[in-house]
């Protein structure tokens, strides 16, 4: 019965051809579980979106009322509070393990020729994340969301020129207001993801068209040069990416996911008190990927130097992560070949986690 | 009977050049709403409006160099909604008994400051910045005094502006 059906749609679009094509990628066999991230932020963002859209059902992007209709959905709605918390820590999740993702590309020196433009469509990505997260985290309406779109409209303040501009555009109006959170919305719910959703097959389409290229460790019996780069197209040994990687996908997804539900039954999300434009001693705080950069903000004083933090430094950073591939452009990827880099990139995960953790620290004592 | 491209090399340049030239027209024809869309709000001015503070004669009252919050609330139209803003005005009387009126809002980023008596100042929760009592910046990243509200005296009431004084760049608020 099965065979029928299959037969009958190969006579027409030779569908058994077609998943044998997707599927049949073959994979580097050494570092099969280190290759299981970029699954895991598809598989991420397909959750964040499933979440996102029946969240839709009850959210209103209005701020006055964004913060309430969160709470009804969270309190009020069966079983409202594990897909709210699903979504939340899922977006966690996603950033962190993007930041791993990173990472491990970045260390095993993946990036390298001829895989320059699928870093490129992976910061593209990365930098759109970051974004969703924290406008997601200005839609829940309440008073971190509030002080949030403040202080970031007035970061966005500080562009050299056009900043009065850009804050302008972003607020919808010279008032943080309703078409503020509607902007902010739009934005999150459909700008970005759309730009996701186009990005994630680039990324993808591009790591199939460089091949089979791994990381240093599935080279040990190759005997070209590091500089050869025939030698990158050649690993020891592959094995198709249907079953044996995504078995390996699927085990690392069900993990992550069973820790994401858990977070998401027992902690849930924390939905703060509704926006007090009066309160004397509220003290905003930024969601924790956002803590290196608020640190930041803390230094450079006075009026010439505040376009370091605001700007320089931030647009410097993001642009040195764009450019990487045409910066180190060296053949090497063993870690242990390319001490510089390997320290450099240690080193500013050390300054990344050193200022979230500062960064997290009460900042003001609360008023007497 | 039209030639096929691969007939002549002219035929297929043409084709290309008119199948780029549609796509620019729709393209530009779709994009120009677009941009009207977003840039709209660079077109609108601001709704600048008075609010009622209170009598400066109870203003004068406060002890001099200690400040007092006062609220007000601004009727403000906000996009297709009128909405009342309300913001915290901080009155400081200095002591020769001028008034001062500072927006509570710290002039770095725009966080709501907090007065710690103990030391007298002025504290930014966000990122550190401290102020004194007369609004002077004495720690931290603010690059520019306290903001003060645009205010004016009516028949011994004190009205306030929704918009700071010396602040080109409509910062904060």
């Amino acid at each position: 019965m099965f065979k029928k059906i299959q037969e009958w749609f190969d006579e027409r679009i030779g569908l058994t051809e077609l998943i044998n094509e997707f599927n049949g990628e073959r994979i580097p066999a050494r570092g099969g579980w280190a290759y299981t991230f970029g699954s895991l932020l598809a598989f991420l963002f397909i959750i964040q979106v499933v979440t996102g859209m029946f969240l839709l059902f009850y959210y209103v992007p209005y701020f006055p009322m964004a913060r309430n209709s969160t709470y009804f959905l969270k309190h009020h709605v069966l079983m409202g509070n594990i897909l709210l918390g699903i979504h939340l820590w899922g977006a966690f999740t996603m950033i962190f393990i993007l930041l791993v993702h990173m990472s491990r590309v970045y260390f095993s020196g993946s990036y390298k020729k001829p895989r320059e433009m699928q870093w490129v469509a992976g910061m593209v990505l990365f930098s759109v994340v970051v974004i969703l997260g924290l406008t997601g985290y200005m839609l829940v309406g309440n008073e971190n969301s509030w002080w949030t779109i403040n202080v970031l409209d007035n970061v966005a303040s500080h562009v050299p020129f056009i900043g009065g501009f850009i804050r302008i555009l972003v607020k919808g109006g010279t008032e943080t207001s309703v078409l503020t959170m509607q902007h902010i919305f739009a934005i999150h719910v459909w700008l970005l993801p759309i730009v996701v959703i186009m990005f994630i097959p680039i990324h993808i389409f591009l790591v199939r068209k460089t091949g089979e290229q791994g990381m240093a460790l599935e080279y040990k019996n190759s005997k070209l040069s590091d500089d050869d780069i025939n030698k990158w197209k050649h690993p020891d040994a592959t094995v198709p990416f249907f079953p044996d990687q995504l078995f390996k996908d699927m085990i690392v997804a069900l993990g992550v996911f069973a820790v994401i539900y858990f977070l998401a039954v027992y902690y849930g999300a924390a939905i703060g008190p509704m926006y007090r434009p009066l309160a004397l001693n509220f003290a905003p705080e930024a969601d924790w990927y956002f803590l290196a950069n608020e640190e930041l903000l803390k230094y450079f004083p006075g009026h010439g130097l505040i376009i370091f933090s605001t700007f320089l430094v931030p647009v410097l950073g993001f642009a040195i992560l764009f450019a990487l591939p045409f910066i180190d452009r060296g053949h090497e990827r063993s870690p242990f070949k390319r001490p510089a880099a390997t320290v450099l990139g240690i080193l500013f995960l050390l300054l990344l986690v050193y200022l979230t953790l500062i960064g997290g620290e009460p900042k003001a004592p609360a008023t007497v | 009977m039209t030639k096929s491209s691969e007939d002549s090399p002219s035929r297929r340049t043409f084709m290309t050049v008119i199948i780029g030239l549609i796509s620019a027209v729709i393209g530009v024809a779709v994009a120009i709403p677009i941009l009207g869309t977003i840039l709209s709000p660079l077109f609108k001015k601001r709704d600048i409006v008075w609010a009622e503070l209170g009598k400066i004669d109870d203003l004068k009252k406060i002890e001099p160099l200690t400040p007092k919050f006062v609220p007000v609330y601004f009727r403000v139209k906000e996009g297709w909604t009128i909405n009342t803003l309300p913001r915290q005005v901080i009155v400081v009387k200095d002591i020769t008994g001028k008034l001062y009126f500072f927006s509570n809002q710290c002039t770095h980023l725009g966080c709501p400051l907090h007065w710690i008596p103990a030391r007298q100042k002025f504290l930014c929760p966000c990122h550190g910045g401290m102020f004194n009592v007369l609004g002077k910046v004495v720690g931290g990243p603010p690059p520019r005094p306290l903001f003060q509200w645009v205010h004016k005296l009516n028949n011994g009431t004190v009205l306030i502006q929704n918009k700071f004084m010396d602040n080109p760049k409509d910062r904060g608020v």
